[in-house]
């Protein structure tokens, strides 16, 4: 274990710990935690047992549907000896005890929820255990080695005895707390790799499961609000009258955000909104129309002013044919199926608030920025994401709903349309790139030089998640400063392109920020989801101008020992690569993000001389797996993601507007639209890596080199054109 | 003043008859199992039963209710086949859309109880699902088309 995750359990511990002693040892200033009981066993901030034996996890992490709960619940359970079905589950709130060890912020993203607790959340159960085990050391005089722990209970090695962890729970009050505890072998697991059920499935089958759109505190108000169709607009006037006779509609007034529009439901609201005349500010000049911001990416990878990002000397000697392509993607929505909200209700010096967030702590900084009151005085209630995809990292909408409920004298609930949602996101930006190489008279690959043009995600974003990392006395100007420091090499627009992994002779990478008025966030593997595109097209191009079989290809440019080569393997083996059916056509990718490897194979055969998707085949490295289902689940659902957006996906742009509303203008894909799939989850006795978003990014240039294979026409712009 | 049956209980409401039943059913009732997902009938995610058939509830106003039978996610009661196939194959990811697909699910089955692949793809098309949840969702369908004689939307005997 590294020093860095050592000191964190034992921070960790000593939150927990102290917690019975009403101290509070983190050395943040984070209030302490209260929660359960005063008779529960707590032995760190993650676990309490209470007196009946019941174990409840706190989840540092946000449910979205990647399945966090139901891996964190079987991490702790293989250690505690329980039935990961018997332990209960709370969204952690927002507290220092629950920031991610490498991110120190309690987001979650970058597919790394059980790669950095895997460790920590066995030592939590482990530890736990050990405790139980010490109390029944004490009630029976019994040695260690003649007591082990199982299915909740502590047993005598003679089977004599059985106690209860329910029993064990008063004295193991008592007892030090373990720590850097030897973890079970793999070997051993009962279920890590094994356990296959969700917990939540029973919740999200019968709903009674709670999202964020759900919770309605005693006398709770409905707001929406009228936004500004351009991004940058303010509200100059506005007519209410109207609005504010109708029956049950409570209050209209303007927020920085946008006309509130305040009411007895969501449905008075909607209505009443419909007859408010609102003015806003004109829209500031600039890059406001998708034509002119594509035309400005253009120019800009003729022009210079390129950072470099990469850069691997190759011969002098610029020998062989140049092969060349520039390739564009569009900007893209996250439409999670929830629309976003978010509730809030003022207490004496603060408020409560009820999100389904990616990042509590960034909600309650936002929340106390708007009140102007300590972080401490927020509380967060997270609750289920109706989908997240990296939209929920976002607290615009914490932001709204507290400078809502400040006017008012009862709760209210902010709920967003789902024409809100998509034209007020946080968009994975639009990006342009160019790839050119030279492909000598063997075949041999030098001189790869990729630009990459495309606004920085990081410059908008970091300035928001300082706020929550930094002490809150830092002021704005400092935040927005470490978002320009990172722009200009941003690692969300080059990341999947930096790390290529083929040994061509020669290879640069670059990137110019070019900034648009259009605010940009994280969406499913970030930069990955159109450097992997551009890249494994380009490869594939390569490919065929070397006269190769694309599989053949890549073999001979992966270093010897690179993981790439078995996840090709293993779905060129499901796919039967090199014997597809007569009239199916196959195209290849594999690409790593997240610290994973996947390779996809798409198959599409020709109807009517118009592609058609057949089938898609999936092999993926993630380390050590934890729940086998939940991982293919992942996979395919990466896939269908990525194939929504291949397929379909596209925002513009008119006059500073985002010109699309609905599922009917954004379209995701339906039902009859997916093709079969298949997945293959290779070995491995590595440490677990991401799964949440590995799977999207190799799913669009797999389809475009099926599609090129199958009809001869390289396309290099998404979406891709079936017709 | 408009009455109707939901979940087999008398509802009777003063509430404005244009108002859509899936408000009714969220706001007023406080039954909020049934999803806002697209405000249009786009997505699925707020599909109820009228009469034994899917409709959705966004785009119904409570005044095309009155006199009929409702039934939400609610009233499958938890363990209905459907409900214990969602949850046997866990098809649930995020799990905002499934009240919606398992009520379409149980209204395909009701006038389908065998229903093959293609007729599943097919019937349950208007149920987006944004996880990507598609596959298990037919898998869950399947596993309950198999076992025959059930009610579409109340208690099961099989």
């Amino acid at each position: 274990m590294n020093q860095t995750r050592r000191q964190f359990i034992r921070n960790v511990s000593l939150a927990g710990g102290a917690l019975t002693l009403g101290f509070q040892l983190t050395g943040c200033s984070d209030k302490p935690l209260q929660l359960g009981n005063a008779t529960d066993f707590r032995p760190n901030a993650f676990l309490r047992i209470d007196s009946d034996g019941i174990v409840t996890l706190q989840i540092p992490k946000a449910e979205m549907g990647q399945g966090v709960v139901t891996g964190m619940v079987t991490l702790v359970a293989e250690e505690l000896e329980v039935d990961p079905a018997t332990i209960r589950y709370e969204m952690a709130p927002a507290h220092s005890a629950f920031a991610d060890p490498e991110m120190r912020l309690q987001i979650t993203g970058g597919s790394a929820s059980i790669r950095v607790y895997y460790e920590l959340l066995r030592q939590v159960g482990a530890a736990a255990r050990e405790t139980l085990v010490a109390a029944a050391m004490l009630k029976t005089g019994l040695a260690r080695e003649a007591l082990h722990a199982s299915d909740g209970s502590v047993f005598s090695t003679d089977g004599q005895i059985r106690l209860s962890y329910a029993e064990l729970v008063p004295a193991a009050r008592t007892l030090p707390v373990p720590a850097d505890l030897a973890l079970k072998p793999a070997a051993e697991f009962r279920l890590i790799g094994r356990y296959e059920q969700r917990v939540d499935a029973q919740s999200k089958s019968d709903g009674t499961a709670q999202f964020g759109i759900d919770v309605a505190p005693e006398g709770c108000l409905t707001a929406v609000l009228l936004r500004c169709p351009w991004f940058d607009g303010t509200v100059e006037s506005f007519d209410a009258k109207e609005a504010l006779a109708m029956p049950g509609v409570v209050a209209v007034f303007a927020t920085e955000h946008g006309v509130a529009v305040v009411a007895e439901g969501y449905w008075i609201a909607r209505q009443a909104s419909a007859k408010v005349d609102v003015r806003f500010s004109q829209p500031a000049p600039g890059l406001r129309d998708s034509a002119a911001i594509a035309s400005a990416m253009t120019a800009a990878l003729d022009g210079d002013d390129f950072a470099s990002v990469r850069d691997d000397s190759g011969p002098n000697a610029e020998a062989g044919e140049l092969i060349q392509a520039r390739y564009e993607v569009p900007f893209l929505a996250h439409a999670p199926m929830e629309p976003l909200n978010a509730t809030c209700r003022l207490t004496p010096g603060g408020c409560e608030v009820w999100v389904g967030t990616q990042a509590p702590d960034v909600a309650q900084d936002t929340a106390s920025r708007v009140l102007g009151v300590p972080r401490e005085a927020v509380v967060i209630h997270n609750q289920f994401l109706g989908g997240g995809f990296g939209r929920r990292a976002a607290a615009d909408n914490v932001a709204e709903v507290v400078a809502i409920a400040r006017e008012l004298e009862r709760p209210v609930k902010l709920v967003w349309s789902r024409e809100d949602d998509i034209r007020h996101d946080w968009y994975r930006p639009a990006m342009a790139g160019q790839i050119q190489a030279r492909v000598g008279p063997d075949g041999a690959i030098s001189h790869w030089r990729h630009r990459i043009v495309g606004p920085s995600i990081n410059q908008q974003v970091i300035p928001v998640l300082a706020g929550a990392m930094l002490p809150q006395w830092v002021p704005g100007g400092a935040r927005r400063l470490a978002g320009s420091a990172v722009a200009r090499k941003d690692f969300a627009s080059v990341e999947g392109a930096k790390e290529l992994p083929y040994l061509f002779d020669g290879i640069s990478v670059q990137y110019r920020n070019l900034p648009v008025p259009v605010p940009l966030g994280y969406w499913r593997s970030v930069g990955h989801s159109h450097t992997a595109f551009v890249v494994e097209s380009f490869v594939d191009e390569l490919a065929h101008a070397a006269g190769t079989c694309p599989l053949a290809f890549r073999r001979r440019y992966l270093p010897p020992d690179a993981p790439e080569r078995r996840v090709l393997d293993a779905v060129a083996k499901a796919a039967n690569w090199g014997n597809t059916a007569p009239g199916r056509f196959q195209g290849l990718a594999v690409h790593a993000s997240f610290h994973s490897v996947v390779a996809e194979v798409v198959e599409v055969s020709l109807v009517d001389g118009k592609p058609r998707l057949e089938h898609v085949y999936c092999a993926v490295d993630c380390g050590q797996v934890i729940n086998p289902d939940i991982v293919r689940d992942q996979m395919i659902g990466g896939i269908v993601f990525a194939l929504s957006a291949a397929l379909y996906g596209e925002i513009t742009l008119k006059n500073g507007a985002v010109e699309q509303g609905n599922y009917h203008d954004y379209p995701v894909l339906r039902q009859n639209e997916v093709p079969p799939m298949t997945v293959v989850l290779v070995d491995s006795d590595a440490p677990p890596t991401g799964v949440g978003e590995p799977g999207t990014p190799p799913a669009a240039p797999a389809l475009a080199n099926a599609l090129f294979a199958a009809t001869g026409v390289r396309q290099r712009r998404l979406p891709l054109q079936l017709s | 003043m408009i009455t109707f049956t939901l979940n087999g209980g008398d509802i009777r409401l003063d509430t404005d008859p244009q108002t859509p039943l899936l408000w009714v059913l969220r706001d007023t009732l406080r039954l909020t199992g049934t999803k806002f997902g697209c405000g249009m009938g786009l997505c699925g995610a707020c599909t109820v039963h009228l009469d034994g058939t899917a409709v959705r509830s966004c785009a119904l106003p409570l005044a095309a209710v009155a006199g009929k039978a409702i039934t939400t996610i609610e009233g499958l009661g938890g363990s209905h086949p459907l409900q214990q196939a969602w949850v046997a194959h866990n098809v649930p990811q995020c799990g905002y859309c499934q009240s919606g697909q398992i009520m379409s699910a149980a209204a395909l089955l009701a006038v389908n109880p065998a229903p093959d692949e293609d007729s599943i793809r097919e019937a349950m098309a208007g149920n987006l699902c944004r996880c990507g949840t598609y596959h298990k969702v037919q898998q869950a369908i399947l596993s309950v088309a198999a076992v025959a004689h059930w009610e579409p939307t109340g208690e099961s005997d099989s």
